[in-house]
C-alpha cells in the first residue's frame, strides 16, 4: 500500500547539484525531490548526466556543490558505506556480480553490512547469536528470491547464467537489504522483450507490494512512460523538465531533445 | 458391484473421513512436505487436517454445499490438497484444471461444470478468470492463496473496487476456524452427512480429439481402487512420494487416494522449474512418470555425457553395454552397477526408488532398457482415467516383458472385442473402482460405457498368460496401401529416443510408404550446433541448416535399421517450428493431435509422398507471449539411405 506522502516531504533531494571534472561540467544546478514510495525516472540522451546524478546519490561521486538530502539528512560529503547503512542501494548499468559466487552468496552480499557478529564472534557461532543472525539473513535473502523467483538458480554460479537473469540477481542483491531507496541504473538495457516484460513486473512490484522508492536510469520510453510516477528529464546535464509522465512527453523541450521532436 | 474397502479406524471411504482416522491415530507423524523458501516444511496428519477443516467450513460459509462443483487451479501445493478434500466435505464435488490451460480452455471447462468457486493459486490464474468475463458467471467466489499483485483488483487501490468475488485464502481459512469455534460439531456434522456413493471427483479426460470431458468417480469406489493398486504395488508409511505431475491428472489423483491410506510422505515441490533438483533432495521410493519424462531424463543423460571427459564417456559407454547385457540374460551385472548405475541413479534422484512406472502412453523400448539397465526397477501400467488411472499393471518384482503392460488387478474385468486373427482388437473393461459417466455428457456417457463396460477405443491383444499388449489407439492402426498394419506412435518413440528429434508425427496411412514429420529437439541441436561450430538464428534456421538434416538423416537410418521393413521412414521433412499444446498440435500431455497435424500441414504430408524436393514455407506462428512471428524457409526433402539388407536386396 503507497502511504500518502506530507506534501513537502521528500525522501531525497537534491539542491543545486554541480558536478565538474577539470573543466568538464557533467551535471548543473540540478535540484529535484523525490517522495516516499514513488517510482522516479530519470530520462535523457546519452552523455546528459543521468548516471552521474545516480553517482553523486550513491556517493561515488562527489558534487562539486549543492547538497543531496536523505530523508532529512544531509547525506553529500559522507561515504558510499554510510549512504548503504542509511538504506540506499543500487544496481549497476554494467554488471557487476561476483560470477564464481554461487546467487545465493552475491545476493547475501547486498546485506552484509548488515551484519553485526564479527569474525571472532562467527567462531563462537551458537554463543554469540551469530546463528541467529545467519538464520535472519537467510530467511531475509529467501524472501527475495522468492520475490524474484529465482529459486532454481539459487545454487548456480553467477557467472554462468544468462544475462537477463543476471540483471535479476544484482536487482536481488540490492533489495535484499530491504533499502528505503533503490537506484536502478538502465535495469532493463540489452534485454530482449520478454526479459523486460519480467523486469517491468518485478520493478513495478517493488514498488507497489514492498512500497519501495525507487528512482530509475531507463532508456525504453514505453517502460518509463507507463511505469514511472513523476520522470526527470536531463539534457547536457541540466533539467530541462519534470512532472507527471503525460506532462513530460508534452512539454516541447523534452521532444526536442529526447523524443525525436515534431 | 460395490467397492469393497476395509477403511482403517473409520465407517466410512471417502478422502475426508480417511484424513480425519489418520489424524486421530497418527497426528504428529509427517503427512506431507512442502517446499518454501529454500526449506522442506513439514506438515502432520494433525496439520492437515486442521487446514482442511478450517478450508471446508469456510467454503460451507461461501454456501457451498452437496452438488456444487469447486474448481483448482494451480501449482500442486498442499493447500491444492486440501481444498480439495474440503470440497468433498461439503459434499461439492472438486474439479482439477491443468493450471498451464489457456483462459479460454478453464473457461469452458468452468462454464460447462458451472463451477460455484475457484481455488487458484496466484495473479497468473486470477487474471485467467477475470478475462472470462461473462463466461464464469457461475463462479461467486475466486479464492488466492498467493497475493502477490492482486492489489490490483481487489482491495482500496484497485480500480473501480475491484472485483467483489475476489478472496484471500487466508481470510476463507479465518472464516472457517471461526465458524468452528462457533460450532465445533460443524466438521463431525459434516462427515457424517457424507454419501461415500457420491460423486466427489471430476476428472478431464485427457482431450486428445475435443475438449476434455471431466469423468465422475464416487468416493468409495475411487478410495477402492487406491486399495486394489496397493495390493500389488504396495507403500508404507516412511515411503516418500514427490508430487511433480498435475494434480488434476487422474494418476496423480489416485496417488492421493493412496497417500490416504497408506500414509507415505507426500512431497511438494517448490516451483515446476526446481522440481528435479527437489526430487533428488527427497529421493522418492515410488514414481509414476509419463513417458514423456522419463524420456527427457535418459535423453538428459544423454547430453551431459556428449559434454563428459572422454574417460567418463568411455567407461559409461562401457558400464551401460554391461548392464544391457546382463539386463538381457536377467542378470544384474555388479560392475556395471558399480561403474554407472549408482552415480546415475543418484543423479537423478532414484537412489532409493523402489517402485518406478511409466503410464499414459507407449514408451520407447529403448528408454526402457536404458533405465532397467542402470538398475531403476521401470515397470510399465496401463489406464484410463474413466477407469480410474491404472488398472493393468507389472508386478513390481521379478521379470518384466517389455512387450506387455502387465496384468489387469485382481478385481478387474476385461476383454477384446472384435479381435482380428492376431487377436488385436479393442480393449473393454469393467470393474468397481470405474466411473459413473462423464459430467453433465450422457451422449458422450452412451458413447463409451455400455452395458457396464468401458470401451476404452485402445487396440490391444490378451495374451494366453494373461499380460496385455496395448498397440495403439483402434482409430489410430494404420494400415498401408498394401494392407501392412502400422502404429504411427510406435515409429515415432522409436524415433524420439534419438536426443536430437523433439517431436515427431509417422504419416502413411492408406498411402505406399511411411514418411515422417520430425521437430529437432533445440536444446541439444543447438549445443551440437556450437561443438560444430555451426552459425544459427532461429529454431526455423537452425532446423533448416543442411548439417542438422545429415545429422537427423542418420539418426531415422539408425532406427530405420531397428524396424520391420514396412515400417521404416522412407522420406521426413524437418518442421520449422516445435509441435506446440498452445497451437492445438499436441494435448496438454503432449500427446499428438493428429487432426490438427493432418490440417495444419497437409501441404507437407502432399510434398512429402509427391516426393518434391523443396517446399517453400511463408507462415505466421503465434509465440507464447501471444506474439506473432512470421516464418519464412524453404524446407528439403530428406531421404534416409536404405538399410544394408535392402540395398543387398
Amino acid at each position: 500500500m503507497l502511504p500518502t506522502p506530507e506534501p513537502h516531504h521528500a525522501l531525497l533531494a537534491a539542491e543545486g547539484v554541480t558536478l565538474e571534472f577539470k573543466g568538464v561540467r557533467a551535471l548543473h544546478d540540478v535540484s529535484f525531490k523525490v517522495r516516499p514510495g514513488e517510482l522516479f525516472s530519470i530520462i535523457g540522451p546519452n552523455g546528459a548526466g543521468k548516471t552521474s546524478l545516480l553517482n553523486c546519490v550513491s556517493g561515488r561521486y562527489q558534487p562539486t556543490r549543492g547538497a543531496i538530502r536523505f530523508d532529512g539528512q544531509l547525506i553529500s560529503g559522507r561515504s558510499p558505506a554510510i549512504r548503504a547503512q542509511l538504506g540506499i542501494a543500487r544496481t549497476f548499468q554494467n554488471l557487476a556480480l561476483f560470477a564464481h559466487m554461487s546467487v545465493i552468496d552475491n545476493i547475501k552480499v547486498g546485506r552484509h553490512h548488515l551484519l553485526k557478529k564479527g569474525f571472532l564472534a562467527g567462531g563462537l557461532y551458537w554463543l554469540t547469536g551469530a546463528r541467529d543472525e545467519e538464520l535472519e539473513h537467510h530467511a531475509a535473502v529467501e524472501e527475495v528470491i522468492d520475490f524474484l523467483e529465482i529459486q532454481a538458480i539459487r545454487n548456480r554460479a553467477a557467472g554462468t547464467l544468462s544475462y537477463g537473469l543476471r540483471k535479476r540477481v544484482e536487482l536481488a542483491r540490492a533489495v535484499a537489504a530491504k533499502p528505503k531507496l533503490l537506484l536502478l541504473d538502465e535495469p532493463m538495457a540489452g534485454m530482449n522483450l520478454e526479459e523486460k516484460e519480467d523486469m517491468a513486473r518485478y520493478i513495478h512490484d517493488l514498488s507497489r507490494e514492498w512500497a519501495m522508492t525507487i528512482v530509475m536510469i531507463e532508456h525504453d520510453m514505453g517502460v518509463v512512460m507507463d511505469m514511472s510516477d513523476r520522470v526527470m528529464v536531463l539534457n547536457f546535464g541540466e533539467k530541462i523538465a519534470e512532472g507527471t509522465p503525460a506532462e513530460v512527453s508534452a512539454h516541447p523541450q523534452v521532444r526536442a531533445a529526447y523524443l525525436g521532436g515534431e | 458391484m460395490k467397492a469393497t474397502l476395509p477403511p482403517a479406524g473409520t465407517d466410512k471411504a471417502t478422502l475426508p473421513h480417511q484424513l480425519a482416522a489418520n489424524a486421530a491415530q497418527w497426528p504428529d507423524a509427517v503427512a506431507a512436505r512442502e517446499k518454501a523458501f529454500g526449506i522442506w516444511r513439514t506438515f502432520t496428519w494433525a496439520q492437515c487436517l486442521r487446514d482442511t477443516r478450517a478450508l471446508a467450513l469456510g467454503l460451507r460459509t461461501l454456501g457451498v454445499g452437496p452438488g456444487d462443483v469447486v474448481a483448482l487451479l494451480g501449482q500442486n501445493r498442499p493447500e491444492w490438497v486440501f481444498g480439495e478434500i474440503a470440497a468433498h466435505a461439503c459434499g461439492a464435488l472438486s474439479l482439477g484444471i491443468y493450471r498451464d490451460s489457456l483462459a479460454e480452455e478453464v473457461g469452458y471447462l468452468i462454464d460447462f461444470c458451472r463451477v460455484k468457486v475457484v481455488l487458484a493459486e496466484d495473479e497468473e490464474q486470477v487474471d485467467k478468470l477475470l478475462e472470462l468475463g461473462d463466461k464464469t458467471d457461475s463462479v461467486q467466489h475466486i479464492v488466492y492463496a498467493d497475493p502477490r499483485g492482486l492489489w490490483k483488483h481487489r482491495g482500496p487501490d484497485a480500480p473501480g473496487g475491484g472485483d467483489p468475488r475476489l478472496l484471500p485464502l487466508q481470510e476463507l481459512l479465518d472464516r472457517g476456524e471461526a465458524a468452528l469455534r462457533d460450532d465445533p460439531p460443524a466438521w463431525q456434522r459434516l462427515l457424517d452427512a457424507m454419501d461415500p456413493d457420491a460423486v466427489a471427483v471430476l476428472c478431464t479426460t485427457s482431450g486428445t480429439t475435443s475438449h476434455p470431458k471431466p469423468a465422475m468417480l464416487a468416493s468409495a469406489a475411487f478410495l477402492g481402487h487406491a486399495a486394489e493398486m496397493l495390493k500389488i504395488d504396495p507403500r508404507r508409511p516412511g515411503d516418500e512420494y514427490v508430487s511433480v505431475l498435475p494434480l488434476p491428472w487422474i494418476g496423480e489423483q489416485v496417488a492421493l487416494g493412496q497417500w490416504l491410506l497408506a500414509r507415505f510422505t507426500f512431497n511438494f515441490c517448490e516451483e515446476a522449474e526446481t522440481a528435479t533438483a527437489d526430487l533428488r533432495e527427497i529421493g522418492p521410493t515410488a514414481l509414476l512418470w509419463p513417458p514423456r519424462a522419463w524420456e527427457s531424463a535418459a535423453a538428459d543423460v544423454k547430453a551431459r555425457m556428449m559434454d563428459a571427459p572422454w574417460l567418463k564417456r568411455v567407461l559409461y559407454d562401457w558400464g551401460l553395454k554391461l548392464g544391457h547385457q546382463a539386463h538381457d540374460q536377467g542378470r544384474v551385472s555388479a560392475l556395471s552397477q558399480w561403474l554407472v548405475g549408482r552415480a546415475l541413479r543418484d543423479r537423478l534422484g532414484f537412489s532409493r526408488l523402489a517402485s518406478a512406472t511409466t503410464g499414459g502412453a507407449p514408451l520407447g523400448p529403448d528408454v526402457f532398457r536404458f533405465f532397467r539397465a542402470i538398475g531403476v526397477p521401470l515397470r510399465q501400467v496401463y489406464g484410463q482415467t474413466e477407469l480410474c488411472g491404472v488398472y493393468v499393471m507389472h508386478a513390481p518384482t521379478g521379470d518384466v516383458d517389455l512387450a506387455t503392460v502387465g496384468r489387469p488387478l485382481p478385481y478387474v474385468q476385461l476383454r477384446i472385442d472384435n479381435p482380428d486373427r492376431n487377436g488385436l482388437g479393442e480393449i473393454v473393461v469393467r470393474h468397481p473402482g470405474m466411473f459413473r459417466g462423464f459430467y453433465r455428457n450422457d451422449e458422450a456417457t452412451q458413447a463409451d460405457l455400455r452395458d457396464g463396460w468401458m470401451h476404452t477405443g485402445d487396440a490391444g491383444i490378451l495374451r494366453g498368460d494373461g499380460e496385455l499388449v496395448v498397440v495403439d489407439r483402434v482409430r489410430d492402426l494404420a494400415r498401408l496401401s498394401n494392407g501392412d498394419g502400422f502404429s504411427p506412435q510406435f515409429i515415432e518413440n522409436k524415433l524420439k529416443f534419438s536426443p536430437y528429434v523433439g517431436e515427431c508425427v509417422a504419416l502413411g496411412d492408406g498411402r505406399d510408404f511411411i514418411t515422417a514429420l520430425v521437430c529437432i529437439r533445440f536444446s541439444i541441436v543447438s549445443k551440437w550446433a556450437e561443438k560444430n561450430r555451426l552459425a544459427f538464428t532461429t529454431y526455423s534456421d537452425l532446423s533448416a541448416r543442411p548439417e542438422v538434416a545429415a545429422l537427423l538423416r542418420r539418426e531415422v537410418e539408425a532406427v530405420n535399421a531397428q524396424l520391420p521393413a514396412a515400417q521404416r521412414v522412407r522420406r521426413f521433412f524437418l518442421l520449422y517450428k516445435e509441435l506446440d499444446p498452445d497451437d492445438g498440435e499436441l494435448t496438454r500431455t503432449r500427446k499428438v493431435r493428429r487432426g490438427t497435424i493432418n490440417e495444419r500441414y497437409g501441404f507437407l504430408i502432399d510434398a512429402l509422398y509427391e516426393g518434391r524436393e523443396q517446399v517453400d514455407v511463408d507462415t505466421t506462428i503465434t509465440l507464447a507471449d501471444g506474439r506473432k512471428s512470421r516464418i519464412v524457409t524453404r524446407l528439403t526433402l530428406q531421404v534416409p539411405e536404405p538399410t544394408p539388407a535392402e540395398v543387398h536386396a
